[in-house]
């Protein structure tokens, strides 16, 4: 499943980020969010607005065809 | 002299920290090949130059700018790395250091924001993360300066190598071709040869060109390929940069757990609860908007206009009279006399009493900025900007334009794709800047008395609006972004912002709004009065007959359809380019009235109509030659530049036509 097909406040265990876009991909890594990295969503806009998502002790803001991308597995 | 380089993670205290470490910048110019301007400053001690690195995540760069810091690594002589860094950011902010230690030059840890770290539970054994690193790490709080003098004493002294060279086992694959890329590499370069390629393996692009003088291209992607695969059969389908990030994260995981002991449960629940309402679902954008329009209520009604009126009625009452009585004493020319009057005093007062204003709107712009809203601005914004093919980030950049468009501009800076970069400066300019509200104020407070607040912000929405119908029309044309455009921010925890840290950024903000009072507006203003004293017939000539009006007749023809084709017209949008508040002192002088008394004139001369169209004029039609100067370093081209000011000016000129002949036809005067 992807990042948007969980319930916002579960904790998932990301599995695979290789169909995102890289530049957002290559962001994502340097903030420390990558395979094996666990996140949970805290928020979402309306009108497929923005995900807020939470990963090692930060919130990071990233679109929602992005968290499309992001593949995870219950943590 | 000790040359130092300042690195660290964006929001990490970096400038802070260098402005207490230098008190003020030596020399500012640009990197080689970006445009990012470079700051150095001497240290306070004088035994040293601080060089001010872009904040970055990774000295992997993922745009042009972020490229500055491997390019100045590669290129640049210096003795020692100062790596600031995130307390309660630490395992983010550890990437970046182990990148730089594995670098090897000396580097010392100015660990900040230890505070917060402690109120979110985690405490940090000093000692121990010094002694796993093998640098020098000392605590400061770069807001309030404490710890600063300690951090200053450690630079000074660490002139050797780290205690050890820090190295990471990154497993036989790659540590097997790290080996192979380094025999391959001749000696005697300037970077440490483990660390060049380790960064090639990282997909560092400005590492790989470096290489790229030494060895063939080919074989180095031909030694990628291998190596990529070795380390994918390995750990099952990774991406080599991903396997090095990993390795790493492991490694920081180790020595947190080692140095850092979490007291109690990190949870941003007063975040949490600021977030469930400034950025709920449905109010976000309504919220936004409500907050900014108490925001000009504030600067221009509650707040700024009664200060602003007592300022006022100072400088064109008692201190006209005493230099006038003090010149007529000391039996100044006549000449003399109304130069100081005529010219300096109703020139730079005119500007002088907008202060009040401009010191409110940057108070709450610093607010903004310092209490971690902006981001979330940015976030509830994403999707409109999406819309106009920007993203949020778009946003901050124009906010900040609302105080000051050369910042403003600046601040583009953290957009990652080049395109959406370029519009969001072109577009800054649109927004209206804290110097173009003294020409409002002085409009809106002689045609709109009872509605002034609302024109002002009227005129505030169209800036947006005209921005957000030229980004789309700009981004699916001429600036389409190739691969789409990009958005990831980082939220903070909010954090109430102190009345210290809000003061010093309102005033460093400010400042140089005084500043272009005392030089700019000081000389505009005298130039301006020459040239309304002396004409083609002489000095003293009658106001009609001088040199600004042979000059404002000429282009006024130009303005006749918008409403305001008059001479005195002309001669101040020539005149405002210098800076827009000019504008206001160049009527003060023309109309030769004291401030006070300029509203008055106005009224006689312009229809509320043709107030408005010019007002709407002023805001749109060219940026401010600080602006231009602004914009033409950090796009680096003199064909945009150029167009920003063309593009501009078509459009003010269309939509002042539209509101003024519009204006007309629905019987308005």
């Amino acid at each position: 499943m992807n990042l948007t097909q969980i319930s916002i406040g579960d904790k998932v265990r990301i599995t695979n980020l290789s169909s995102m876009n890289q530049l957002v991909r290559r962001r994502l890594i340097d903030l420390g969010i990558m395979e094996g990295t666990v996140i949970q969503i805290k928020k979402t806009l309306p009108f497929g607005g923005p995900y807020t998502i939470e990963a090692c002790g930060q919130r990071i803001a990233i679109r929602k065809k992005e968290a499309e991308q992001i593949w995870v597995e219950a943590a | 002299m000790m040359q130092i380089a300042l690195a660290g993670n964006p929001n990490t205290g970096k400038s802070s920290l260098f402005n207490i470490l230098t008190g003020s910048y030596e020399y500012v110019g640009n990197w080689t090949g970006v445009t990012i301007e470079k700051k150095v400053g001497l240290l306070k001690n004088k035994q040293g130059y601080l060089i001010d690195l872009p904040g970055i995540y990774s000295v992997n760069p993922l745009s042009k700018d972020e490229g500055v810091t491997a390019n100045f690594l590669l290129n640049e002589s210096f003795n020692l790395i100062l790596n600031v860094v995130d307390a309660s950011q630490l395992e983010r902010n550890l990437n970046l250091s182990i990148q730089l230690l594995e670098f090897g030059k000396p580097m010392v840890i100015g660990l900040n924001m230890v505070d917060v770290a402690n109120q979110q539970g985690m405490s940090i054994d000093i000692n121990k993360l010094s002694g796993l690193l093998g640098v020098p790490v000392s605590p400061v709080v770069a807001r309030t300066g404490k710890g600063v003098d300690e951090l200053l004493h450690r630079v000074m002294g660490e002139d050797s190598g780290p205690a050890f060279p820090f190295k990471i086992d990154y497993g036989y694959k790659i540590e097997d071709a790290i080996d192979v890329l380094s025999r391959k590499l001749p000696e005697g370069l300037k970077a440490n040869r483990r660390w060049l390629a380790i960064q090639f393996f990282e997909g560092n692009e400005v590492v790989a060109s470096y290489l790229k003088k030494y060895v063939e291209e080919s074989w180095l992607q031909d030694l990628y390929r291998k190596t990529e695969q070795g380390v994918s059969q390995q750990t099952g389908s990774q991406l080599l940069p991903q396997a090095i990030r990993q390795r790493r994260a492991e490694v920081i995981e180790g020595i947190l757990g080692q140095a850092v002991t979490q007291t109690k449960d990190n949870n941003q629940t007063f975040s949490d609860r600021i977030d469930r309402i400034v950025t709920n679902r449905f109010l976000g954008i309504p919220i936004f908007l409500a907050f900014m329009y108490v925001t000009f209520k504030l600067t221009f009604e509650w707040l700024g206009n009664p200060l602003s009126g007592l300022l006022d009625s100072f400088i064109s009452g008692p201190l006209t009279d005493w230099v006038t009585a003090f010149l007529n004493q000391v039996h100044a020319t006549e000449f003399i006399r109304a130069c100081i009057v005529d010219g300096i005093i109703a020139g730079v007062g005119g500007v002088l009493v907008f202060v009040p204003q401009i010191f409110i709107l940057f108070f709450i712009i610093s607010f903004i900025e310092d209490s971690g809203y902006m981001a979330r601005i940015a976030t509830v914004m994403d999707k409109v900007m999406e819309g106009i093919g920007l993203n949020g980030k778009a946003f901050i950049p124009m906010i900040i334009g609302f105080g000051c468009n050369v910042p403003g501009v600046m601040a583009a800076r953290s957009i990652e794709r080049p395109n959406e970069r370029l519009l969001t400066i072109l577009l800054t300019p649109l927004m209206s800047c804290s110097a173009r509200l003294p020409v409002y104020v002085l409009f809106a407070g002689a045609f709109f008395t009872s509605n002034q607040g609302l024109v002002i912000f009227s005129l505030y929405l169209l800036g947006i609006v005209v921005a957000l119908l030229i980004a789309k029309l700009f981004s699916s044309t001429i600036l389409k972004q190739e691969g789409g455009s990009m958005f990831v921010v980082e939220l903070p925890p909010y954090r109430i912002p102190q009345w210290q840290t809000l003061a010093r950024s309102t005033w460093e903000k400010g400042k140089g709004f005084l500043r272009k009072a005392g030089t700019f507006i000081f000389g505009g203003s005298i130039l301006i009065w020459l040239l309304s004293y002396t004409g083609p017939g002489g000095v003293n000539v009658p106001m009609n007959d001088s040199f600004l009006a042979v000059i404002g007749g000429v282009i006024a023809p130009l303005f006749h359809p918008l409403g305001f084709g008059t001479w005195q017209a002309g001669a101040s949008l020539i005149t405002g380019f210098a800076a827009k508040e000019v504008i206001v002192s160049t009527m003060a002088i023309i109309y030769s009235v004291p401030d006070s008394g300029l509203s008055g004139v106005l009224m006689g001369q312009y229809t509320a109509l043709q107030a408005y169209s010019f007002m709407a004029f002023i805001l749109l039609y060219i940026p401010c030659l600080a602006t231009v100067g602004v914009i033409r370093k950090e796009t680096n081209s003199s064909k945009w530049t150029w167009f920003s000011m063309g593009y501009a000016f078509l459009t003010a000129y269309i939509i002042s036509i539209i509101i003024y002949q519009g204006g007309k036809l629905i019987g308005l005067v």
